[in-house]
């Protein structure tokens, strides 16, 4: 790998003055405690804000630890996904843009390293971040609900990281191959757009990366098809190296399109 | 005095309040290294100081310059 080390410590120097490292995982750990506090104090919560009328009942569905884990989840995959991507969308495009890239160009990197070390300074953002989202919603299920099986909650985490490497491959291949503004629209479509297609037509489609976070639930549940799952897995990883391949071919070839 | 303070659940409030407080001390220290912000910087003070969990977050999102 050509000066490969040397461009991760760059990318990493810049996501940690950024304060990536730190505020990205916050964001995830609060937004694992949102559900399940407010599934918890849903009662209290009605009663302090709502009008609820005298003598007004209500059946509260009895939630187990795997629905309110699912609910996180769920959180993670809007806004934990819309934060992830926003923030790293660009890490291409605006270089490109804004003239840095012709800094880095002119030198005789391999535009495989390069776009390696910005992946892996974003999986391990992304690793951080559903660790401390997991830990913070298990923490607050472990004390108001129940607790979790060890081994398979790891599993889960897993499955969703592997879902996390294939959005990230999505972002940036996109933000190699076009402008900031397109990058942006493409890759939240492509995702977004992909959750709703499976949320619609999911019961006959079951081998889809989109699956993935779904999965990693149902894991926990035990009511896994474990052949499935193990085709949605290879199928992911299989598009997220193809996806890695063309964002390195993209980018070598939009080389002009760099403002001097 | 004492007594109320134990009936609160801290097991429930600690981690939020632990991490409001992370979240507002990093954005104000980066907000006092960072040379310039989308909008006047005295704005963006009031608001990762009195917006609970979202100021500083929205701070980090549209507020830095990214230049």
């Amino acid at each position: 790998m050509n000066g490969f080390s040397v461009l991760l410590q760059k990318e990493f120097r810049e996501a940690w003055r950024s304060w990536k490292f730190l505020w990205i995982p916050l964001v995830f750990a609060l937004l694992g405690m949102t559900d399940p506090l407010t599934n918890y104090y849903m009662m209290d919560i009605l009663s302090a804000v709502g009008n609820v009328p005298e003598g007004f009942e209500m059946l509260m569905p009895e939630l187990g630890p795997a629905d309110l884990l699912q609910a996180s989840i769920g959180q993670f995959q809007t806004i934990g996904l819309l934060v992830l991507m926003a923030s790293f969308v660009g890490t291409i495009s605006k270089e490109r843009a804004n003239g840095m890239a012709t800094l880095m160009y002119v030198r005789p990197i391999s535009f495989r390293a390069y776009f390696m070390s910005k992946f892996v300074v974003m999986s391990t953002v992304g690793f951080i971040s559903i660790v401390a989202g997991y830990s913070a919603s298990v923490y607050y299920i472990a004390v108001l609900y129940g607790t979790f099986e060890g081994a398979t909650l790891i599993a889960s985490i897993g499955t969703y990281f592997v879902w996390l490497l294939f959005v990230f491959a999505v972002t940036l291949m996109m933000s190699a191959t076009f402008t900031s503004v397109v990058a942006t629209a493409g890759a939240f479509v492509i995702i977004f757009v992909g959750q709703i297609m499976v949320a619609f037509v999911g019961v006959f489609w079951t081998v889809t990366p989109w699956k993935l976070p779904t999965y990693g639930v149902q894991l926990i549940r035990g009511t896994m098809e474990m052949s499935d799952y193990w085709w949605s897995l290879a199928v992911t990883l299989v598009i997220t190296i193809v996806c890695m391949n063309i964002g390195v071919l993209t980018m070598k070839k939009n080389v002009a399109m760099t403002k001097i | 005095m004492l007594e109320e303070l134990a009936k609160i659940p801290w097991a429930v409030i600690a981690p939020l309040i632990l991490v409001q407080i992370i979240l507002m001390i990093v954005a104000l220290i980066d907000l006092r290294k960072i040379h310039e912000t989308n909008g006047p910087k005295i704005l963006w003070v009031f608001i990762i100081l009195f917006v609970n969990l979202l100021g500083p977050i929205a701070y980090f999102i549209v507020g830095r310059k990214q230049s």
